[in-house]
């Protein structure tokens, strides 16, 4: 049989599945977490859920804020995020960036839409300004009821991670058979 | 030298990208371009970036040659159970912007903190702007 047409296809045939794998990566990896410079066209904060018998566990990247910047509440049915990123240079002031005041040139970027332009010192430029800041509030509808006093969250590295017990009456529950 | 005023981002990657070299226990050959503000203040270039769910061990900043590179390796992590929604991915972050010449290289200093990473790139003294009085007679 055609042993030397097939070792012959052999490595075209790896090439195209590794550009199979490259293309399907390109057009079927999910986005990035959504704090561009533009407005968010869907649901913000971005959110992954997954849930286990016994509880809903929901994640969102928040990047640059604090505990005391994010603000959770749940009742039976829903969770609640709201919060805030502040503006690039409020955290600058936060971090004890050195005033520009060497120079006398003036922002050669347009300000965004998020109108903090009049705090902006002399002599700073800024050359990219990709990182949104704005208020967020995203009201989730859960998927199971929980009790929503058993619920925690935690902001490790800028990852927000709320577990969520679901109430008695949502959790599966064994039925015994007994035979006669 | 106002090198900085033309810092062009080189596109390490597409948005996201096959990454090939993703360490062991990092997501799953994700990498993505992490967006960031860069902002010349005159005596310092401050660049910051939103690297979240990375850990500061996995961080990695260099400069050679004029080119700033940030790495950040973001460990895997999976949700308990099974997934109802996945509305963004977890991936490695990677990019490079072109500062150019005029930098204190050995004074670069890079700070973590909230998933935010925070990188300032002095200008060499010799070549930061300075303003000259002017003396009546």
């Amino acid at each position: 049989m055609p042993t030397f047409r097939a070792g012959f296809a052999h490595p075209l045939d790896e090439l195209r599945d590794e550009f199979d794998r490259l293309w399907t990566s390109l057009t079927t990896a999910p986005p990035l977490h959504g704090w561009g410079p533009e407005q968010p066209t869907a649901a913000f904060p971005a959110v992954n859920i997954a849930e286990t018998d016994d509880c809903l566990t929901i994640e969102a990247e928040l990047p640059g804020l604090d505990v005391g910047d994010i603000d959770i509440s749940a009742t039976g049915e829903e969770l609640l995020l709201k919060g805030s990123r502040p503006a690039s240079l409020s955290e600058s002031s936060r971090s004890g960036l050195p005033e520009g005041s060497e120079g006398s040139r003036s922002s050669s970027v347009p300000e965004g839409s998020d109108g903090n332009g009049s705090a902006e010192p002399r002599g700073v430029t800024w050359h990219r300004r990709e990182r949104g800041s704005r208020e967020f509030e995203r009201r989730i509808t859960l998927p199971a009821t929980i009790d929503p006093s058993g619920v925690e969250a935690r902001l490790v590295d800028g990852v927000l991670t709320v577990t969520c017990p679901k109430a008695a009456e949502a959790q599966p529950h064994r039925v015994s058979v007994h035979s006669a | 030298m106002s090198s900085a005023a033309q810092s062009s981002a080189q596109s390490s990657a597409p948005q996201p990208s096959e990454s090939n070299q993703a360490p062991g226990g990092s997501a799953p050959g994700l990498t993505y371009q992490p967006h960031v503000d860069i902002c010349d203040c005159g005596a310092e270039v401050l660049i910051r970036a939103d690297v979240p769910g990375a850990r500061p061990e996995g961080i990695d900043v260099s400069y050679e040659d004029g080119v700033l590179s940030v790495k950040a390796v973001v460990p895997a992590r999976t949700l308990p159970g099974r997934s109802l929604r996945e509305e963004y991915g977890v991936g490695d972050y990677r990019r490079s912007f072109r500062l150019g010449e005029g930098f204190d290289a050995a004074q670069i200093a890079a700070e973590y903190r909230h998933g935010l990473l925070t990188i300032r790139v002095p200008r060499l003294a010799a070549v930061r702007p300075r303003k000259i009085a002017v003396h009546t007679a």
